[in-house]
């Protein structure tokens, strides 16, 4: 096994100093001269007309710097694919949702602005409304957008074929219908963006985000003014979960508000407006019809998914796909139909999440288990009998290379005990396991690849540039601890210039968990160019043929004979004074069917990498309340190789909150005609330190051979099959299989009594 | 509205500043102070990421008016560290990776350092308890539990301990 310096150390992370002394800026700190207070006016109604708009009123306020409207724009309408462009960042026509914007204003304070809102008069035309997906299909009132019929967004269609030929050759087929409504992302910081032209009218703009180049790309759009001119900068960011992935209303309408002041504007969102006005979790209603053989293999399976979109297209094809692909590549489906529907309703706009579709995923390893049950088969068993190998195709023809799933399902029953407890624990104890796999990036055309520069100071220090960005699971850390392993540098060495759109090169962000696969790669390979230049200087000191050589803590140093060596900073001065280059590039584009497309092609390889992931929960359940107590958590994952294994394991622990203890137990949206009823952290109950179970870490190493030093991603896998395995817990231990999620006190007594 | 003129000892330094009496402690060291660290995630007293000290007790500074930390010993996350060198509890917090986005790290160090000053000696339950005003949409709290037991006590089985300050966390000359 290959013996690394700084990979795969336990290395506290480079940016948690300026955490934990209160230094590190996030948006909502910035301050910058003359800088104006932006708010934004949303419509009270889930579905209405504009009529008129007047800011008069407005505009008469002291204070009140602009007022501007859909009519101050240049009518570009946003959609992350080109056949879904049907966003304007502020609404000109009519209104879609109870939140969407409508106007907003640029004051010299909070105060002015929060007055000149209530000042804009708007006269709306209500319009019927549609608040679920079912009602919206078959709804004959004006449609929410004129051309899509039925309101129906997105249709993904995949079909393998044979699939009802092999249900005729089933054993034992069952259909279940499965729910789960919306659910948040509830990052720590609300949404901020600081905007301001500069003197050469660049825009120059700061805000939480997924990928700074997924920010400038539709800002340019917008303004019609070249990719060049906007910068996007890198700035502390409160945490994403797939919710800051895509350019926010807010974005455009600051840049618009300090376009038209001529100064710096700062939009700070409520908690409410957090909830609203950027993204949320579809709500799903996912119908799984399987059909085994004798040994619970299964033979054939049709999926149907009906997702409430919310008002606008958002990520709608890849969230329309990515339940589904998560199950299709942790288990081999035999032959597969899958008609997954994204609706439009009058509701806020559902994005990318976390856990990608939860009552998708809950519903097919809850089916599982029944199946199991039928056939008296035990549930570590049955996933072992359909878990994903390695060498396979998906059923959708990705080719999957590492796959460590079984080990995962084995290492996680013995550490949970599953052999000493499944079906020997008393009354209302309950133990339950879930399996997923997640992709390591799928086609993202044009900005697929990652590019790194790196140049070398003459102090023998390193800058690396990558436009990977840090939402928050410590990217930057694992930029320079490859930049550091590979330059045979210490990691305070390295000084990191990421995630700004005017310094770095096109990259795809940090979502579809490729920022390690394809950005830290990219830094692998800039890095390595680099070595090799330096190789070429220091072979000349050292009078050695360069392949000879190696780098280590400061030194490079002949492998076979470390004593004879060099300091890296006199390579590198010596290469100045001679007039060499030591500086270089690099880059990584995984190699993917660019074929591929979400709706028109759903098939052909998805990309290089697939994590898989087991957690098995244990649960006792109060029958008197409803109320669950989670008492031990194993989460195994197979992330190809654990870089940092400090960092990985906050991923695991961090995603069982997420995706199990909040995403299956008290995390969910309640609504009223289209209002959402608990947007704000008092009544949307998340996880507290008192909730959170002991948690196993089990890191499974498969070594993905087209992965940096053999890493796919972390913990995504993690966060999906805990919602799993806290579902299959509980209704282990009620003993009825829930098919409402997440499992609240209310659902599991009516389960009981029902029972009864 | 009528401002007022008031004292502000924080951190152990007197600021004078002109508020208006509905500010709350949060705005004056955000808005008039430029104190930063302190972070509103919430602005309604429940995510404590606005945690700041007055008098040693862990307070929301979202809910606490200006005006009624006159004359009481303010402490924020910018005064945990001696100059350059950390706190116990922050070396803790870095080399147990407590950290992940940062935002509510600053409430929870207010509030865990104001735990371990009236109990050196808390066990893992206390420590959930008393953490459970600050939440953490990252870690899972694992790791940060770890954290503040580990402070007071080092454990030699701790691959996180063990080493005290990691390189990496030095400030640089």
């Amino acid at each position: 096994m290959t013996q690394y310096n700084i990979i795969g150390t336990r290395m506290p992370r480079v940016d948690s100093r300026a955490k934990v002394m209160g230094k590190a800026k996030f948006t909502a700190d910035l301050k910058l001269p003359h800088m104006l207070v932006g708010k934004i006016k949303r419509s009270p109604y889930a579905h209405a007309r504009i009529i008129s708009i007047d800011a008069s009123k407005a505009l008469a306020l002291p204070g009140v710097r602009s007022v501007v409207t859909g009519k101050d724009t240049e009518g570009v309408k946003w959609g992350v694919f080109a056949y879904t462009r049907d966003q304007q960042f502020l609404q000109t026509d009519k209104a879609r949702y109870i939140g969407d914007e409508v106007a907003a204003v640029a004051a010299v304070d909070e105060d002015t602005a929060q007055k000149a809102l209530d000042l804009i008069d708007v006269t709306y035309e209500e319009l019927p409304a549609v608040y679920d997906p079912m009602a919206a299909m078959a709804s004959e009132t004006e449609l929410i957008h004129a051309e899509y019929p039925n309101n129906i967004n997105i249709h993904v269609n995949i079909d393998t074929g044979n699939v009802d030929e092999n249900f005729a050759k089933a054993h034992y087929i069952r259909e279940d219908t499965f729910t789960a409504p919306e659910e948040s992302y509830f990052q720590a910081e609300p949404y901020a963006v600081v905007a301001r032209f500069d003197s050469d009218d660049c825009l120059e703009v700061w805000c939480p985000n997924g990928g700074p180049h997924m920010k400038s790309k539709p800002l340019s759009n917008s303004f019609k003014i070249p990719l060049h001119k906007v910068k996007i900068r890198r700035i502390a960011i409160g945490g994403a979960f797939g919710g800051r992935s895509e350019i926010c209303p807010a974005d455009y309408i600051c840049a618009l508000l300090a376009k038209k002041t001529g100064c710096p504007v700062k939009i700070e969102f409520t908690r409410e407006e957090n909830t609203i006005g950027t993204r949320q979790g579809h709500s799903m209603i996912t119908t799984h019809k399987t059909g085994v053989d004798k040994e619970g293999r299964v033979l054939a399976r049709e999926t149907t998914c009906y997702m409430d979109g919310g008002a606008y297209s958002s990520t709608g094809p890849i969230a329309t796909s990515v339940p589904f692909l998560s199950m299709e590549q942790a288990y081999r489906m035999g032959s597969v139909r899958y008609n997954g529907f994204r609706v439009y309703t009058n509701k806020p706009i559902r994005g990318m999440i976390r856990t990608h579709g939860r009552g998708f995923a809950c519903g097919l390893d809850t089916q599982l288990d029944m199946i199991a049950e039928h056939l008296g088969i035990d549930p570590v068993e049955m996933r072992l009998r359909n878990s994903r190998q390695p060498g396979e195709y998906t059923s959708t023809r990705s080719l999957v290379g590492s796959c460590a799933m079984d080990e995962t399902i084995r290492k996680a029953a013995e550490k949970a005990g599953w052999t000493e407890k499944w079906g020997k624990l008393p009354p209302f104890h309950g133990i339950g396991i879930g399996t997923n796999s997640v992709q390591t990036g799928f086609p993202m055309g044009i900005r697929g690849g990652s590019q790194s520069f790196i140049k070398f100071n003459e102090d023998g220090e390193a800058t690396v540039m990558s436009g990977v960005v840090d939402n928050g699971q410590g990217n930057e850390n694992m930029l320079v601890q490859i930049a550091a392993e590979e330059l045979g540098l210490l990691p305070e060495d390295i000084h990191l210039v990421n995630a700004d759109t005017e310094t770095t090169s096109s990259d795809p962000g940090s979502y579809s968990q490729v920022s390690t696969f394809v950005g830290g790669q990219a830094v692998k390979n800039a890095a390595a160019n680099c070595k090799a230049k330096l190789f070429d200087v220091a072979s000349k000191i050292l009078k050695v043929p360069a392949d000879t050589l190696a780098a280590k803590n400061r030194m490079i140093f002949v492998q076979d004979d470390p004593e004879k060596c060099v300091p890296l900073k006199k390579v590198v001065r010596v290469a100045l004074t001679n007039f060499i280059s030591v500086n270089a590039e690099g880059g990584y584009w995984p190699k993917v069917d660019m074929k591929r497309e979400w709706v028109s092609n759903p098939y052909g390889q998805m990309c290089e990498a697939f994590s898989f992931g087991t957690t098995i929960i244990e649960v006792k359940v109060d029958p008197e309340t409803g109320q669950v107590t989670v008492l031990n958590c194993v989460a195994c994952q197979d992330v190809g190789k654990a870089l940092n294994p400090l960092v990985l394991e906050g991923q695991f622990e961090g995603s069982v909150a997420m995706g199990g203890q909040g995403g299956m137990l008290t995390e969910y949206h309640e609504w009223r005609d289209g209002r959402c009823l608990n947007p704000t952290m008092l009544d949307y109950k998340l996880p507290l330190a008192c909730d959170m179970p002991p948690i196993h870490n089990i890191i499974v190493e498969s070594i993905e051979p087209k992965g940096p030093y053999g890493a796919k991603e972390a913990a995504m896998s993690i966060a999906m099959s805990a919602a799993q395995a806290y579902a299959a817990a509980v209704s282990n231990a009620i003993g009825v299989y829930m098919d409402s999620f997440p499992v609240t006190p209310d659902k599991i007594l009516a389960a009981i009594k029902k029972k009864k | 509205m009528e401002k007022l003129d008031l004292t502000l000892n924080i951190n152990h330094k007197p600021f004078d500043v002109r508020i208006s009496p509905n500010d709350t402690l949060l705005e004056v060291l955000r808005d008039h102070l430029d104190l930063t660290g302190s972070k509103e995630s919430c602005g309604e007293g429940v995510c404590g990421s606005c945690t700041v000290q007055l008098d040693g007790k862990p307070v929301r500074s979202c809910l606490t008016l200006a005006l009624e930390a006159e004359g009481a010993i303010i402490r924020t996350v910018e005064g945990l560290a001696d100059g350059d060198t950390l706190s116990p509890l922050q070396e803790s917090f870095v080399n147990h990776g407590a950290v992940q986005c940062g935002f509510c790290t600053p409430g929870m160090l207010m509030t865990a350092d104001a735990l371990l000053k009236e109990n050196p000696d808390p066990d893992e339950d206390t420590i959930r308890k008393a953490l459970s005003g600050n939440i953490c949409r990252c870690t899972g709290y694992a790791k940060i539990v770890e954290a503040v037991a580990h402070t007071a006590h080092p454990q030699d089985q701790c691959p996180d301990c063990a080493s005290g300050i990691k390189s990496c966390c030095k400030a640089k000359e």
